[in-house]
């Protein structure tokens, strides 16, 4: 009786086995890679993300040098400077090709008008402090350390 | 008095010439006019880059291929993306959409949507599962897979000095099989520029 249970479970797991084999075979193309599943399961996770993207342009670009160009963004900058300093009270009149690089420091008394001009000439000859209270007032005197 | 009037008419002489000088002008040109400006990708190179593109895939032998190997049906394709890694900003859809509108024109080559607007369309359908009557309602599963996919990129070099400088942009497309990874068309149009300030 029992050497019967075992050949019926035996054959039932033999008919079980070569049924999924068989259905593997089947679910498989001529030249089709039977591990195509494992690929289809990595592809699987970003397919979406990657799909959405049909259609449109990925914009991958990089920055040419032109030299025309970048004359330009360079006088832009230079004003935009200007224009902070100017805002934040205090502009400096020295050209940029000074002697020994703009950097001579000197002590001197100035004095400022409250316009534009006469705050430059206040940072230039009078120093720094000068130039900027005279920047800030209408009139204004100023002692400074300038270089 | 005579002063007065010669003053008068200068005023307006000269408010006029201000008004004059300051006015924006907009005039509607053609859009198949090529102007230049700024010496950047603009209107003319996309329209030149999909005459010859469609021109190119159009009469390309990959459709009587594909029509001789599946029993005549249509190549079906879907658009992919389009790589822009030019420096400057160009958007591909302006010449996409024009080879795409001369697949349905020309019948020659069925197209399927793709991307968000399939996205739109399955939550179209979706949303008709539950809302609309059952005889309306379309299914899900029945949509028409693409045999082919368009994908692009764009690229550039720029050569510059001091005033002068050249631009060559060059757009690639290609058409590859979806199921077999083989390309199956490449396309390219090539434009140099020559930009003086």
């Amino acid at each position: 009786m029992q050497r019967k249970l075992i050949i019926i479970a035996g054959l039932l797991f033999g008919s079980f086995y070569s049924g999924i084999v068989n259905a593997q075979q089947t679910a498989l193309l001529p030249d089709q890679n039977p591990r195509y599943m494992e690929s289809q399961r990595k592809y699987a996770m970003g397919a979406d993300s990657l799909n959405s993207l049909h259609g449109t342009t990925i914009q991958n670009t990089y920055k040419a040098y032109d030299w025309y160009e970048a004359k330009l963004e360079r006088r832009r900058q230079n004003r935009e400077w200007r224009h902070q300093e100017r805002m934040n009270g205090y502009y400096d009149y020295t050209p940029s090709w000074g002697l020994y690089g703009n950097y001579y420091p000197s002590v001197s008394l100035g004095y400022s008008w409250g316009n534009r001009w006469g705050g430059g000439y206040g940072n230039r000859w009078g120093g720094g402090y000068g130039g900027r209270w005279g920047g800030r007032s209408n009139i204004g005197i100023g002692v400074g350390f300038g270089w | 008095m005579k002063f007065n009037k010669i003053l008068t008419v200068a005023a307006i002489a000269v408010s006029g010439m201000l008004i004059a000088s300051c006015s924006r002008q907009v005039t509607r040109v053609s859009t198949d006019q090529t102007i230049d400006v700024s010496g950047s990708w603009n209107n003319s190179d996309s329209r030149m880059a999909a005459d010859e593109l469609t021109g190119k895939i159009l009469g390309a032998n990959w459709i009587s291929t594909h029509q001789e190997e599946h029993q005549g049906k249509k190549p079906v394709v879907i658009v992919g993306f389009v790589q822009n890694k030019s420096h400057e900003h160009i958007d591909a859809e302006t010449f996409i959409k024009d080879i795409e509108s001369s697949f349905i024109q020309t019948q020659k080559v069925r197209l399927v949507q793709g991307g968000k607007k399939r996205d739109e369309l399955r939550a179209e359908k979706e949303d008709q599962q539950t809302n609309a009557t059952v005889s309306s309602m379309k299914k899900f599963g029945l949509e028409n897979g693409a045999d082919y996919i368009l994908q692009g990129s764009i690229n550039s070099i720029v050569d510059a000095h001091k005033r002068q400088k050249v631009v060559y942009y060059q757009v690639n497309l290609e058409l590859t099989n979806i199921q077999t990874n083989e390309v199956v068309w490449i396309g390219e149009k090539k434009i140099a520029k020559y930009v003086k300030n």
